[in-house]
């Protein structure tokens, strides 16, 4: 895996948690705001399983078997709210 | 030291180990089943899960979040750098991984000592039963992957010759896991409620 690719990664993580933060402080629009924020966490899981745990090179059951976990994990989010 | 890599592509060797990685999957179906629990009890009682969200400091759990993301990015860098055979900074940023989960803790105690300050403790609502489980397992996971971490930092320092690739992405794939799970906990506990 690239540093510079690393780095790039590491700077969308960070982007997109404080991100995260502004718009929790927002009220309306609430249901949305749940899928974008729990949205926004999943893209970061896919981040560091693909990129820091270099799961891009590993199996594809493996790449499979997280991406159906993140799915469903924001599928009972989205459904339960 | 050894560097040998394996076949990253066979099913039998996902980067870590496969037994690292059953472990893994169980770990996030565990905490995923008891945060996917959390979101129905906050469903059925808006109003006090928000109440209680309150009184968390959001910024606290946003610095923790970037602390744990960074420390996992020096990780990934300490592995790069092992491949690479330069163990001084590998050595190096494997330290830097460290001071981020000792970041990580710090602040969580912090927030411990508040809490309980404020009589905020397991059994004061049902929110603060999870908020407390949760975060407690994640921080008995991270504390054994500082130890893991000291290990290995060992290995590299003293040893040389007895670290090798498969250790150091074994180690790798833990402190990871525990960055993992705090993706899971920290939107459902800090931000959504």
């Amino acid at each position: 895996m690239k540093k510079s690719l690393l780095v790039k990664v590491w700077i969308l993580l960070v982007l997109l948690t404080i991100l995260s933060a502004l718009v929790s402080n927002n009220s309306s629009h609430y249901n949305y705001i749940i899928a974008i924020i729990i949205g926004f966490s999943m893209v970061k899981f896919l981040g560091i399983s693909f990129f820091f745990m270099e799961l891009k090179k590993a199996h594809s059951f493996w790449k499979t078997a997280v991406i159906v976990y993140v799915l469903l994990f924001l599928t009972i989010a989205i459904l339960i709210f | 030291m050894s560097v040998q890599q394996v076949n990253e592509k066979s099913i039998y060797y996902p980067p870590g180990g496969i037994l690292l990685w059953i472990l893994i999957f169980l770990e996030l179906i565990t905490f995923g089943a008891a945060l996917v629990a959390m979101m129905v009890y906050g469903k059925q009682e808006p109003e006090m899960f928000h109440a209680s969200r309150l009184h968390l400091n959001t910024t606290i759990g946003t610095i923790n979040t970037i602390a744990l993301i960074t420390s996992g990015f020096f990780m990934a860098l300490s592995v790069q750098y092992f491949k690479e055979k330069n163990l001084k900074k590998s050595s190096l940023f494997l330290k830097l991984t460290m001071l981020g989960g000792v970041l990580f803790l710090v602040l969580k105690g912090f927030e411990y000592y508040e809490k309980v300050e404020a009589g905020l403790t397991i059994g004061y609502n049902t929110f603060f039963t999870f908020y407390w489980l949760l975060t407690l397992f994640h921080v008995i996971h991270l504390l054994v992957g500082l130890v893991i971490l000291l290990f290995m930092q060992h290995d590299l320092n003293k040893n040389k010759t007895n670290a090798n690739l498969e250790d150091i992405e074994a180690s790798a794939a833990f402190w990871h896991m525990c960055d993992l799970i705090w993706l899971l906990i920290f939107p459902v506990i800090y931000l959504i409620f």
